[in-house]
């Protein structure tokens, strides 16, 4: 930190003076300067072990694992990826003969094919392995449903009716799926350009007519026409996807699995096939890539466990953007306030102590004000006043972004406000002095002169603020953050920006998948990757601001000499 | 036009200076409102009731024997001693309609228990037939109407209980004769009991199959003493019977052959009379008043001898008691005294809510509507008397929210907290106690892991540390400061709690074993020649940590070793066997170790601070006069900073009461009250966080976490303040020396 350039001709000798008997080592304090030391270092390796955990879980779990196959003394096969080492007390596992002899080595292996397996995990007694191979021709199959499946490809069919089988099936498999791959997309865009905005128009078109019959006016002429027009689009589309979803499920491929029993795997089903053990290092590299890239654009699936996290990406910056834009005006009005028009004295004292205090009020506080405050007491108002006819489905009288944004921009006014304030206080009298004596009026030397100099200051406050916002999740829970938000906020869809709709968050979707999810084990590693993204974004902010700090404090430094 | 622009700059400052000096006091009136608001919501649960009265009404009826309401109370039926219902405009009597429902004249019209809408209506000669009153809005178009139905249950069937006796008891308020019976119906039963003129108690039970009854079974129980009221007790598997004297015997007949006496004893202190007795809702507890105005509630308790009625409260009232209607769906109750007065009461909260006088004693009928907003009086002389209520919070009290309460089903008195049941007929348990120690028990934990940690580290930071080593490890832990704790939390429940159940010898022995290494290598480091060891003066941090590394490494390995040696072969079972301590996994060592990882940045960011800021004179001063350097720095350094350390202490403390996610995330959240380092804990932020999303807007439970979220502002505020405070004076301090 570039703040003890004043004071520094540290560091304080710390070994004895050369005259201090030795055996005075003890009594001299110098253990204690050790122990001292010591704390520090437990400080920085927590935070440096639990940054390099949770990188290496989060970012470890896309690359593409080799497929072990392990024959086990009892001649049953398995057939999975070793995703676990673990040492146990015999003492607590008795199954393992119970004489002691030392800690036993279990491996966890990811077997997948959950509809006819059941659990994704199993745990493999090390000693009971017999062999280990890693057959090339073993492949991963992400699916939509029901987690991975392992097993080899046996044969492809069309309508049922066998095209290829053994060598072949995997190479024709390869066009069949690029042409499913496109199918979903065709089928997604669909729903999301003519469904999604058809359903949407229509709830409309149905508060209006309610709205009509509340305040007795008679109905506009059009509404009954698009009303129909609107069901024509929505039955045409809907005709379209399920052409699609027949046309998806034209192909299957057969797999062997483990224990010889063969699967047929729709083809419609199918994300992705690859084969990992006759992968090279650069082929997995492209695969690794790509999957982090499906994992921070995709749709999340299966309550979440699996896909993506874009939505909770985006959710989290929307909040962001919208809290920063409604707290930089109120802090900076209230840190000027403070500095520059407040006569200084006792109340402005006191005032200065309460914001600072508000910074150590509990998070949850502010959730539970949203809640109360904003949600229920502002929101329906606006329901009750401006729509009265969509009743009584809340529109704006339920949590939702913007009661999220305003809760948590309340939340960190007080970081505006102290940061605002600093680098007001920085500004030397005699700026401002000279201003005013140059005529300009006091406004025009805040505008002019006051807020230039002091926005670097203004920025370091804004940048923390949303780094805490962004890291935030007790208020959320209150205020407007659900585990699966069925549209974004911001859509095609006019007004295009929907303030009131619920959203994603990335530190709620690490406590709901973490915490609450159905396959807690299954979800785990993409529970690491979103908390990484989580830190990298918290960390980048802070990174910023106080980058932004050291070059103000050195601009500081020369307008000072 | 130089005028015309200065009159505009002019304008402009004005509106300037207005508009930020509004502004500015907006942000400070909004940061205000936090605390109105949630005041202004808390505050509705200390209000006490409303009893207003909202006139007469006479009714075309001669003598009422029973009466009840809709939900919303639009229609209310009084059911009358002709075997007739009628349904009135419960604001003006007016009549809306009416119905025979029986052939025969009544003698009594007892409420079914559970159900709140199910009679049975029993005739001079003992015949009885059921039915349920039900009401249904239908709509025609936007305009709703509202209908009532009258049901014959059991295809109409009548059973015959047998011949009435007449005795002077009748007349008693609390033995009337709808209390010579007493009927329970759930999905597969009906219970009847009753009382025959040769004094002995007939138990029938009838199997329910669609709407009809067979395989009648009937039990005669012959009491000892004199009866003059039956009750059955919760879920029909009790039954009270007590004479007017308050003698009551307590029997069991959850299975009918084998119905047995378990208890016997008096409802009213010995000589005084039994004035009125009702169960509360869910007949866990009997309301029984003596003569003497005095309330008592006696609770069903399950004890080492038996099931046993025991006094958990009394209410006193000036005059005796006369009357007493229970609330359908809550534990308060209606009192009227002898002086006419009527009173509401709540069980739980002890609570004595309105008082209003009102000139009746002894109603023929008495009833609240389902949402306890008004209450029905009907009076021998066929008068409606109607009084509005409200009283929205009754169950909450200053004393229920800290003491501890005897709640029914309960054996003795607990702190409890408890929100919602399976059964609505217990009542919810609002105890903040054990939320409070919950809080503090974490925010304990979490401080005594952080304290040593971030303090020391602190003064090796600000005192000893080379500068350009510093310049790396101040802002490093500064950026640990914004770590979201939904990571900390998701680490310390999915990694941390596991790893600690499996490792818990090696992890206890880390405190310990790891300092002894470091203390042993400082040593050894002691040894080596100054020459060598005089350039590394200042990164003796650096250096600790392979050595941590490596002790912690070391540790974890012998983890099999330290249980055998310490803890004979299993941590967990030692704990239990030698110090009673249970384990759960998310416990508060976990959640004190994480805890603690989020506030040391704060403490140590802050005192870092202070102990660098002391200023330098200070300590050559010191130095110059001989004292070495660790006694400069706790004579010295430490002595000045402490202000600063004391108020990072005091603000990571703040933190630490407050923080959500990682309590909600590595505890079990039980609200326990056990010290229990190996226990979990429910705080008042995690509770919050859980519940109020589930909570219902404005009731009762809901405005309990505002104020859950009040007393955790004011708790955080004073401790900020405090903190604030003394930061002030070290300021000022500096400022002198």
């Amino acid at each position: 930190m570039p703040s003890d350039t004043t004071t520094d001709s540290r560091p304080v000798p710390q070994t004895l003076p050369a005259d201090a008997p030795k055996e005075g080592w003890w009594r001299s304090g110098t253990p204690w300067i050790w122990l001292n030391a010591m704390a520090v270092g437990v400080g920085v390796s927590a935070v440096a072990g639990l940054l390099g955990l949770i990188a290496v879980r989060g970012l470890a779990h896309f690359w593409p694992a080799d497929v072990a196959v392990m024959g086990l003394a009892d001649g049953s096969i398995v057939m999975g990826e070793l995703v676990d080492v673990e040492y146990t007390d015999p003492a607590s596992f008795e199954q393992a003969g119970g004489q002691d002899a030392g800690p036993i080595e279990r491996w966890l292996v990811k077997t997948g094919n959950r509809r006819v397996n059941g659990p994704d995990f199993r745990w493999v007694l090390a000693a009971n392995v017999a062999d280990t191979r890693f057959p090339s021709d073993v492949a991963v199959f992400e699916r939509t449903e029901w987690g991975n499946a392992y097993g080899r490809i046996s044969a492809l069919y069309e309508n049922g009716v066998l095209v290829a089988n053994g060598n072949h099936a995997w190479n024709e498999m390869q066009s069949r799926l690029e042409r499913v791959v496109e199918l979903r997309e065709e089928m997604t865009a669909t729903q999301s350009t003519t469904i999604d905005p058809v359903n949407y128009r229509l709830e409309r078109l149905r508060i209006e007519r309610r709205r009509h019959v509340l305040e007795g006016t008679p109905e506009a002429p059009g509404l009954a026409a698009e009303e129909r027009r609107l069901h024509a689009t929505y039955r045409e589309a809907e005709t379209r996807l399920r052409t699609l979803a027949d046309a998806m499920r034209r192909d299957a491929v057969e797999i062997v699995i483990m224990d010889g029993r063969t699967l047929v795997q729709p083809l419609g089903d199918v994300m992705r096939v690859w084969q990992p053990n006759s992968m090279s290092v650069y082929d997995k590299l492209l695969h690794y890539m790509k999957s982090l890239g499906v994992f921070l654009t995709g749709e999340p699936r299966e309550a979440n466990t699996e896909g993506g996290i874009f939505p909770a990406i985006f959710g989290t910056v929307m909040m962001v953007l919208l809290m920063a834009v409604i707290v930089a005006p109120l802090g900076v009005v209230a840190a000027v306030y403070l500095r520059e028009y407040a006569r200084q004295g006792l109340p402005v004292r006191l005032i200065r102590i309460a914001v600072n205090n508000l910074a150590g009020v509990p998070s949850i506080v502010y959730g539970v004000f949203g809640l109360g405050f904003f949600v229920y007491l502002v929101g329906g108002t606006i329901d009750d006043v401006f729509y009265p006819e969509a009743q009584p489905a809340p529109t704006f009288g339920t949590p939702g972004l913007i009661w999220a944004s305003l809760t948590l921009a309340l939340l960190t006014v007080p970081v505006v406000i102290v940061s605002t304030e600093e680098g007001l206080t920085r500004i030397p009298r005699s700026i401002r002095e000279g201003s005013l004596a140059l005529g300009a009026t006091k406004a025009e030397t805040l505008f002019r002169l006051v807020l230039p100099v002091a926005s670097p200051s203004i920025l370091t406050g804004i940048i923390l603020a949303a780094a805490r916002a962004a890291g935030e999740v007790a208020p959320l829970m209150l205020v407007g953050v659900v585990k699966l938000a069925p549209a974004l906020p911001v859509d095609a869809i006019p007004p295009f920006i929907h303030l009131e709709r619920k959203f994603m968050h990335l530190g709620f979707h690490i406590y709901d998948v973490g915490f609450q999810s159905p396959n807690v084990e299954a979800a785990r590693p993409l529970v690491y990757a979103t908390a990484l993204l989580l830190i990298l974004i918290v960390i980048a902010l802070n990174l910023a601001a106080i980058m932004l700090r050291t070059r103000l404090e050195s601009r500081h430094e020369i307008a000072e000499a | 036009m130089i005028a015309g622009l200065s009159w505009r700059r002019r304008i402009a400052d004005r509106v300037t200076a207005r508009l930020v000096g509004l502004g500015g006091g907006a942000i400070i009136g909004a940061i205000t409102l936090i605390f109105f608001y949630l005041l202004w919501v808390a505050a509705p649960i200390f209000r006490s009731a409303d009893l207003r009265e909202l006139g007469v009404s006479p009714l075309p009826l001669d003598s009422i024997i029973a009466v009840g309401t809709n939900d919303t109370v639009e229609s209310l039926y009084a059911i009358d001693a002709d075997g007739s219902i009628s349904f009135v405009d419960p604001d003006t009597g007016a009549l809306q309609r009416s119905e025979q429902l029986t052939p025969y004249p009544l003698a009594a019209a007892r409420l079914v228990f559970p159900t709140s809408d199910t009679y049975a209506l029993v005739g001079a000669d003992g015949t009885a037939t059921f039915v349920r009153v039900w009401f249904r809005r239908r709509f025609d178009g936007d305009i709703g109407y509202l209908e009532s139905h009258v049901d014959h249950l059991f295809g109409g069937d009548s059973l015959r209980l047998g011949g009435m006796p007449a005795r002077a008891a009748d007349d008693h308020p609390a033995t009337d004769q709808g209390s010579r019976f007493d009927f329970y119906l759930d999905e597969s039963v009906l219970r009847i009991a009753a009382l025959d003129p040769e004094g002995r108690i007939r138990l029938w039970q009838f199997e329910r199959v669609d709407d009809t009854l067979s395989f009648p079974r009937s039990e005669d129980l012959i009491p000892r003493t004199r009866v003059d009221r039956i009750d059955f007790g919760p879920r029909g598997r009790w039954l009270f019977a007590v004479d007017i004297e308050g003698a009551v015997t307590l029997h069991d007949i959850a299975d009918l052959d084998a119905a047995a006496r378990t208890w016997s004893g008096r409802l009213v202190p010995d000589g005084a009379e039994l004035l009125v007795m009702e169960p509360l809702l869910g007949r866990y507890s009997m309301m029984a008043a003596d003569g003497n105005g005095l309330l008592t509630q006696w609770i069903l308790r399950a004890g080492p001898h038996g099931t046993t009625l025991v006094p958990a409260r009394s209410f006193e009232f000036d005059a005796p008691v006369t009357a007493l209607v229970t609330e359908p769906r809550r534990k308060g109750m209606m009192v009227l005294d002898g002086q006419g007065a009527m009173h509401l009461v709540h069980t739980t909260s002890e609570r004595h809510l309105a008082s209003l006088p009102t000139g009746l004693t002894q109603p023929s009928a008495g009833v609240f509507s389902p949402r306890s907003d008004r209450i029905f009086l009907a009076m021998p002389d066929g008068d409606l008397h109607r009084y509005a209520v409200m009283n929205h919070h009754p169950e909450i009290s200053w004393s229920a929210l800290w003491e501890k309460v005897w709640y029914e089903g309960y054996p003795e008195p607990v702190h409890s907290w408890q929100s919602s049941s399976a059964d609505n007929d217990f009542e919810p348990k609002f105890s903040f106690s054990p939320l409070l120690f919950g809080t503090l028990k974490a925010a304990f934990f979490a401080m005594l892991f952080a304290t040593p940690v971030a303090v020391m580290g602190a003064v090796y930071t600000g005192y000893f540390m080379a500068p350009s080593m510093r310049r790396w490890v101040k802002p490093g832990i500064e950026i640990m400061a914004a770590m979201p704790t939904v990571i900390l939390g998701f680490l310390a429940g999915l990694w941390f709690a596991p790893l600690v159940e499996q490792n818990l010898a090696a992890v206890l022995s880390l405190f310990v074993a790891v300092p002894v290494c470091m203390l042993v290598f400082a040593w050894m480091w002691h040894l080596l020649p100054v020459r060598m060891t005089e350039p590394f003066d200042g990164w003796f941090a650096a250096i600790s940590i392979p050595v941590l590394v490596v002790s912690a490494w070391g540790v974890f390995a012998l983890d099999a070793e330290f249980e055998r040696l310490f803890f004979g072969g299993d941590a967990q079972a030692w704990f239990l066997a030698t110090l009673g301590l249970d384990y759960d996994q998310r416990n508060a060592l976990v959640v004190g170790t994480a805890m603690g990882m989020a506030v040391i940045p704060v403490i140590f960011a802050i005192s870092e601070d202070a102990i660098h800021a002391v200023p330098r004179h200070l300590t050559t001063g010191s130095l110059a006069l001989g004292a070495t350097r660790w006694q400069t720095l706790t004579r010295v350094v430490i002595l000045t900073a402490s202000p600063g350390i004391f108020s990072a202490l005091m603000i990571g403390l703040g933190r630490a009461v407050g923080e959500t996610m990682i309590v909600l995330m590595a505890t079990g959240n039980t609200p326990l009250m056990d010290f229990n380092i190996f226990q979990g804990m429910r705080t008042f932020a995690a509770n919050i966080a859980v519940e109020l999303p589930e909570s219902e807007v404005d009731s009762s439970h809901y405005r309990l976490l505002f104020l859950a979220a009040l007393v955790l502002f004011l708790i955080t505020f004073f401790i900020n303040t405090c903190a604030e405070l003394v930061r002030q004076r070290l300021r000022t301090r500096y400022g002198s020396l």
